[in-house]
């Protein structure tokens, strides 16, 4: 008898390896065994985990969508606008009725003595107008620029031509036309190459159809030369704005402060404090935009993360049930020989399990939720790796903390309690 | 072996102390077959109970293999429990949710004997009580004898020093308890030491030593082996204490 319990003894190394192995297997069989409870056990920490991953995902497509459209502003674009700084908000919107500032002389120096920082500059001045085609009226915003245009903002035309050098120079009577403009005056799709199109009473003819941008204060705008603005439309010399493309992303910076100091120097004032323009910084406005998607992101996150608390609270709901519907079985086990750690760790494994179960579930269904944004829902979603393994450490850990409590009073019961419990 | 002397256990139920045992003196030896008799709240459970180290006394010692039971810790206690002592319960007690085999395995389990061993140690106490081919079945799926069966494999699937059953026919018909009481004196004369909880004094008589309870105070002892067995008789004349003894000559006579 004696020898048979040393040998036992020897084995005692394997044993809380097997017992895990044996813990796992049993709770994955109850699990199997019960999957209406099961769900129902881990649909707080799903929807909390499914709920982090695809919110998550959402803000970076959100912080992504608004990276992609800024770039179809322009590359690498500075943007000079006529007055004083407005607060935070970088982007105007409105640029039809401020009092231009900016000179040919500023246009020209920051074209010609930028040392490499600058690639090109287009100058910019825009007004609202009226549009006629035959007796089609629309009311559109009216673009004067130069050749150099396109290629600053990235926007070029996709049908005909925009307009060249030498019409810029003779102040010709010449517009390209947004896409929007197109399809308000020429409803059946007609070539509208060569047709005259009449802004605030004066006839142009059209050259071009601008490509489409997506955003209506470029599609239903109608550019023309910049000469041809100011003599017709505006009367004004200055310009409201300059359109700056600095010689790549590194440098943009540097070309800031190098604009900003000629442009003070043009202008006969000692600093920016008073200047009466300012300058919007691509990487600035996006800076800007991401911190707010950012910010938005950090929230939902929040209330995910809330929501995984309330499925901890869940699993230890269950499992503090499940210890009391247990309590013979736990008796029966002590009778046999478990220890007050075995049972702790058979209830801890148990919940564990649970909330593996539920991460994994959650990150199936986040990842599905955010593949269906995209593919469904038109939606930018971009799932997050870090999010997902995050979210399903904090389910483990919540089915670690939450299951602790209940797997604990399990371990403190008292055997011959335990047995008598009906 | 088990050597119970002067046990005392008290419930405190409001005003009243209920006095489930009252000075017990007892002492089993390995090979031992002992049933205990007695009425109903004779305090025949609570006894097993403190026995089986699942409970602990008011006052009294109780000394198992030589170790003082109350000196042990929780972690010691489950040790005793899992390596010394196989309990067969009336209500079987099986895990609903495990199959008989997995039901043999769980205090391998706890003692730590590696998988493959484990079932084919389960396995062979399976066989021991003739159910090798119900290894798979779940307890519902079993009769009541079945089950009891499965429990008492389980009980020595572990090889404790003593099996301690507590009314193991109480839920069965007389056919099948006569069936478990068989399996008993065949694990008896096996050399597995055997106490024995009953109500039914046709049972208790199979045994070769009874013990009589009443109102928790041992009131009879009948040892039949006294007369066969010269050696060692003298260990086993201290086993009942002093009024038990008085209480066996007057049942004698
Ligand atoms: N947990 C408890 N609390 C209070 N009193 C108890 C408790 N357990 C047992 N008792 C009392 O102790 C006495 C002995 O009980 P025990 O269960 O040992 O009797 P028994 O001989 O096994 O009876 P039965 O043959 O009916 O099983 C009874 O009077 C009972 O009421
Ligand atoms: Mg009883």
């Amino acid at each position: 008898m004696s020898k048979d319990r040393k040998a036992g003894m020897k084995l005692s190394r394997d044993k809380n390896t097997a017992m895990v192995i044996d813990s796992i297997l049993m709770s994955v069989r109850s699990l199997v065994g019960n999957p209406v409870r099961a769900f129902l056990t881990v649909l707080g920490i799903m929807i909390g985990v499914a709920a982090v991953i695809a919110l998550v995902a959402l803000g970076n497509g959100a912080k992504s969508t608004v990276a992609d459209s800024l770039q179809t502003l322009g590359s690498n674009l500075l943007i000079v606008y006529s007055g004083e700084p407005r607060g935070s908000s970088l982007v105007r919107r409105n640029t039809t009725n401020i009092t231009p500032v900016l000179s040919q002389e500023d246009l020209d120096s920051t074209r010609q003595l930028s040392g490499g920082l600058i690639s090109m500059a287009a100058p910019e001045s825009s007004a609202s107008v009226q549009l006629k085609v035959n007796n089609l009226n629309m009311a559109a915003t009216a673009i004067g620029t130069d050749v150099y245009y396109p290629e600053v903002r990235n926007f070029f035309p996709v049908y005909g031509r925009f307009f060249d050098q030498e019409e810029y120079a003779s102040r010709s009577l010449v517009a390209v036309i947004g896409i929007e403009v197109y399809r308000q005056l020429f409803p059946s799709g007609e070539d509208p190459l060569g047709q005259k199109v009449r802004i605030n009473g004066i006839g142009f003819e059209i050259v071009g159809i601008m490509q489409e941008k997506g955003n209506s204060s470029q599609d239903s705008s109608i550019l023309i030369p910049m000469s041809a603005f100011q003599r017709s439309i505006s009367g004004e010399a200055d310009y409201a704005i300059i359109n700056i493309q600095a010689a790549n992303s590194e440098v943009m910076r540097d070309a800031q402060l190098w604009v900003e100091s000629v442009l003070l120097q043009n202008h006969g004032i000692a600093s920016m404090d008073f200047a009466d323009f300012y300058i919007a910084n691509q990487l600035d406005i996006l800076a800007t935009a991401q911190g707010v998607t950012g910010t938005f992101t950090v929230l939902l996150a929040g209330i995910a993360a809330i929501s995984l608390l309330v499925g901890g609270i869940g699993i230890m709901n269950i499992m503090l049930v499940s210890v009391t519907e247990r309590t013979r079985e736990i008796g029966v086990r002590m009778a046999l020989g478990a220890r007050p750690g075995d049972v702790l760790l058979q209830f801890l494994i148990e919940s564990i399990i649970l909330s593996i179960a539920g991460g994994i579930a959650g990150v199936l269904i986040g990842l599905l939720a955010s593949w269906l944004a995209v593919h469904v829902g038109n939606m930018a979603a971009v799932p997050d790796y870090f999010s997902v393994l995050l979210a399903f450490g904090f389910s483990l850990a919540t089915g670690l903390f939450f299951g602790g409590y209940p797997a604990w009073r399990a371990s403190r019961l008292d055997p011959i309690e335990a047995l008598r419990y009906e | 072996m088990i050597e119970l002397s002067n046990i005392r256990k008290f419930y405190q139920m409001g005003p009243d102390t209920i006095h489930a045992l009252d000075d017990v003196s007892l002492r089993i030896d390995e090979g031992d077959f002992v049933s205990i008799i007695g009425p109903s709240g004779s305090g025949k459970s609570t006894l097993m109970n403190l026995i089986g180290c699942l409970d602990t006394p008011s006052s009294g010692t109780y000394v198992l293999d030589g170790m003082p039971v109350e000196k042990l810790s929780r972690n010691q206690l489950a040790e005793v429990r899992n390596r010394s002592i196989g309990f067969v319960f009336q209500t079987f007690n099986l895990l609903p949710r495990l199959s008989a085999l997995e039901n043999v395995e769980v205090p391998l389990v706890y003692a730590g004997v590696d998988r493959r061993h484990r079932r084919a140690l389960a396995q062979q106490m399976l066989e021991k009580v003739g159910l090798s081919d119900r290894g798979r079945h779940l307890p519902n799926e079993l009769s009541g004898g079945q089950r009891q069966r499965v429990a008492i494999a389980r009980a020595l699937a572990g090889r404790p020093a003593v099996l301690l059953a507590d009314e193991p026919t109480g839920a069965l018909d007389t056919r099948t308890g006569e069936e478990i009481m068989a399996l008993f004196a065949e694990l008896h004369k096996e050399g597995t030491t055997i106490v024995l909880v009953t109500h039914d004094p046709v049972l208790a008589d199979k045994a070769p030593r009874i013990i009589r309870l009443k109102d928790g105070r041992i009131v009879g002892v009948e040892d039949f082996t006294l007369g066969h067995q010269v050696s060692g008789s003298t260990a086993r004349v201290a086993a009942a204490s002093l009024s038990a003894a008085t209480a066996q000559k007057e049942l004698v006579s």
